[in-house]
């Protein structure tokens, strides 16, 4: 098998790295697995392929199931491939405190790779996931076609980072749906700081009684990306919370970023927010936000704000002493900074460390 | 050529002028109130002196240290010793103060104990004026003025929604940072100060007073007299107090 040489450094700006204490590790080199483990018991992590024969409810009950195979040209693709991916099982009340680390490696220029990965937590587990998807070198040409189900039992926790850090000639379309069962919390938090050609995303959450769904994304839109990504969270349960945040700041590129709440019981609480940052006249920032109220005892709102950085905050700390370009970049941090609730210590310092390193030098 | 040195000074903002022909100067060590109805372009002339954008000096001169304070940056200002006290600071979200404050000095116990002193340190781990009180918002221009020790202090009504605990605490940091407690002729720090309330006259002693009324300089005099009149006859009567309505002015000391 011809491997090429992955840039350790290309991991570490996904967070997988070794540095880190985790309770297990998934590896994709395009359709191969590099690497697979769990550290925990009650925590499984192995191929789909393998746990299609272990848990036969895997591929009868889960796979395709809250995402359809006809969803789209994608995920028919999908469909029709022997799948590639990981499931991801914590059993019944094991709480797992280190993160999970996965990556997803794109080794073949020219090629679609294709992963699907099904994430099972029982009833009172907890699990926080890194995941990391990267080119295996800056210049591949290709497609990633990911598709992530993923079903949270009652009381369940689960922390999804995502970390992208692609090239400036792939595209990308993750599907993803999470059944969030009653009083479970989801919290994804998405991290896309570097170039890409194209990205389309809008994962949808179900979210069942007393559970919370909650979606943050943070996105640096390079000269030439465009980004058509946003989430849904459908609060079906009484008392089902739902919050999405994007902070989404654009060097010249796309990005058009869709929010949509929808509460048709009552007690839904839902809010959402778009923050955009137009750092160059040639950048589009176009947020859609949506809400839709199918009960009176419901409360959803949003705010949305795309502008330029604040001349009055630029001259502030210029007077302080800062040079126009300090000032600038203490500003997009700042605005960048989003601090998760939720979110545990290690993973919020290595998703703050990886927005700094990646502002550092371009702006 | 003294420490700031203001001549014929003319200011638009909008299109429309706000300073219409001011002189004023201003010697090292040295403290001036400016006194001024609202509307007069007290907060003009000082927005102008920090450099900020929307002044448009259409004649006159400024000159500080020696230099041509027009021809350089904000930031420039900054560096060369000028700085100001936000009459209504902005707030900026996800900036923490102690961020800032980081970029203003690499002393962190310093930035501790200066904090402590202005009852902020529980402010050092929030965003930038957002959420802060009037009141806070101004102990925290002082406490970032503290720590860029600037050698000219522009104080944009300093105590205005401050209560009156917090006064004492603000006036007592604005004390230290121009070196009231040394004798007059050691100290170097100057500061122009903006007040409508005339209670941090209470806690420090000014050197000299302006008017300033519809963009002209109408007076100096003695801080605590002329805020006397003012405070007895209103800003118009103290008008007609100047006979000569447009005179020179230069600090009154020499």
């Amino acid at each position: 098998m011809n491997i090429p040489s992955i840039d350790s450094q290309r991991l570490i700006d996904i967070g997988y790295d070794s540095d880190i204490a985790s309770c297990g590790n998934f590896m994709v080199l395009d359709h191969t697995i590099l690497n697979q483990s769990s550290k925990i018991e009650g925590l499984q992590v192995i191929p789909l392929a393998q746990a299609f024969e272990i848990y036969p409810h895997v591929r009868e009950k889960l796979f395709f199931n809250l995402v359809s195979a006809d969803k789209n040209e994608f995920t028919k693709m999908a469909s029709q491939a022997d799948p590639v991916g990981y499931y991801v099982r914590v059993e019944e009340g094991v709480k797992i405190e280190e993160p999970l680390q996965a990556a997803f490696l794109f080794g073949t220029h020219g090629s679609t790779q294709l992963i699907h990965n099904i994430i099972e937590l029982c009833d009172g587990a907890e699990l926080n996931i890194v995941n990391g998807c990267t080119t295996a070198a800056h210049n591949h040409k290709g497609t990633h076609i990911g598709i992530t189900e993923t079903y949270l039992g009652k009381g369940s926790h689960l922390g999804y980072t995502m970390l992208h850090n692609w090239g400036n000639e792939i595209e990308v379309f993750p599907v993803g749906a999470v059944q969030v069962g009653e009083e479970a919390r989801y919290i994804s938090n998405y991290v896309a700081m570097t170039t890409v050609k194209k990205i389309v995303s809008y994962p949808v959450a179900y979210v069942e009684r007393g559970a919370s769904a909650r979606f943050y994304s943070i996105i640096f839109a390079r000269q030439g990306a465009y980004f058509d990504t946003g989430a849904m969270a459908v609060l079906a349960g009484e008392d089902a919370g739902g919050e999405i945040i994007s902070r989404v700041v654009s060097e010249g590129g796309t990005v058009i970023s869709r929010q949509m709440l929808s509460g048709n019981v009552p007690g839904t609480i839902g809010h959402m927010e778009c923050s955009g940052l137009l750092l160059d006249e040639n950048g589009v920032i176009h947020s859609i936000p949506e809400l839709r109220g199918e009960h009176p005892d419901i409360n959803l709102s949003h705010e949305a704000a795309v502008g330029k950085i604040s001349s009055k905050e630029l001259s502030y700390l210029m007077t302080r002493g800062l040079t126009e370009e300090q000032a600038r970049s203490l500003i997009i941090r700042g605005f960048l900074d989003l601090k998760i609730e939720g979110l545990p210590a290690k993973v919020q310092a290595l998703v703050d460390e990886i927005i700094e390193r990646s502002i550092e030098g371009s702006i | 050529m003294g420490f700031l040195e203001i001549q014929n000074l003319h200011v638009s903002v909008g299109g429309k002028e706000i300073i219409k022909g001011i002189n004023l100067s201003l010697d090292a060590g040295r403290t001036a109130i400016i006194f001024g109805p609202n509307g007069s372009g007290k907060s003009t002339l000082l927005g102008t002196l920090a450099g900020l954008p929307g002044y448009e000096i259409t004649k006159g001169s400024i000159t500080f240290k020696g230099q041509d304070l027009t021809k350089l940056s904000i930031d420039e200002r900054s560096r060369l010793g000028i700085g100001l006290s936000y009459q209504y600071p902005p707030a900026i979200k996800g900036v923490r103060l102690q961020t800032l404050l980081d970029n203003l000095s690499n002393d962190s116990d310093l930035i501790a104990s200066r904090a402590e002193s202005l009852n902020l340190t529980n402010h050092l781990c929030r965003d930038v004026n957002v959420g802060f009180s009037g009141g806070e918002r101004k102990r925290s221009e002082v406490l970032q003025l503290m720590l860029q020790n600037p050698d000219l202090m522009l104080f944009d009504e300093p105590e205005s929604g401050v209560d009156i605990e917090n006064i004492s605490v603000i006036a007592q940091a604005v004390r230290i940072m121009l070196e009231k407690d040394k004798p007059i002729s050691k100290r170097s720090k100057s500061a122009i100060i903006i007040t409508h309330t005339g209670f941090i006259l209470d806690y420090i002693k000014a050197d000299i007073a302006f008017v300033i009324m519809d963009g002209h300089v109408l007076g100096c005099g003695a801080p605590g007299e002329i805020f006397e009149e003012i405070k007895q006859d209103g800003y118009k009567n103290c008008a007609s107090c100047f006979a000569d309505k447009f005179q020179e002015i230069i600090t009154g000391d020499e």
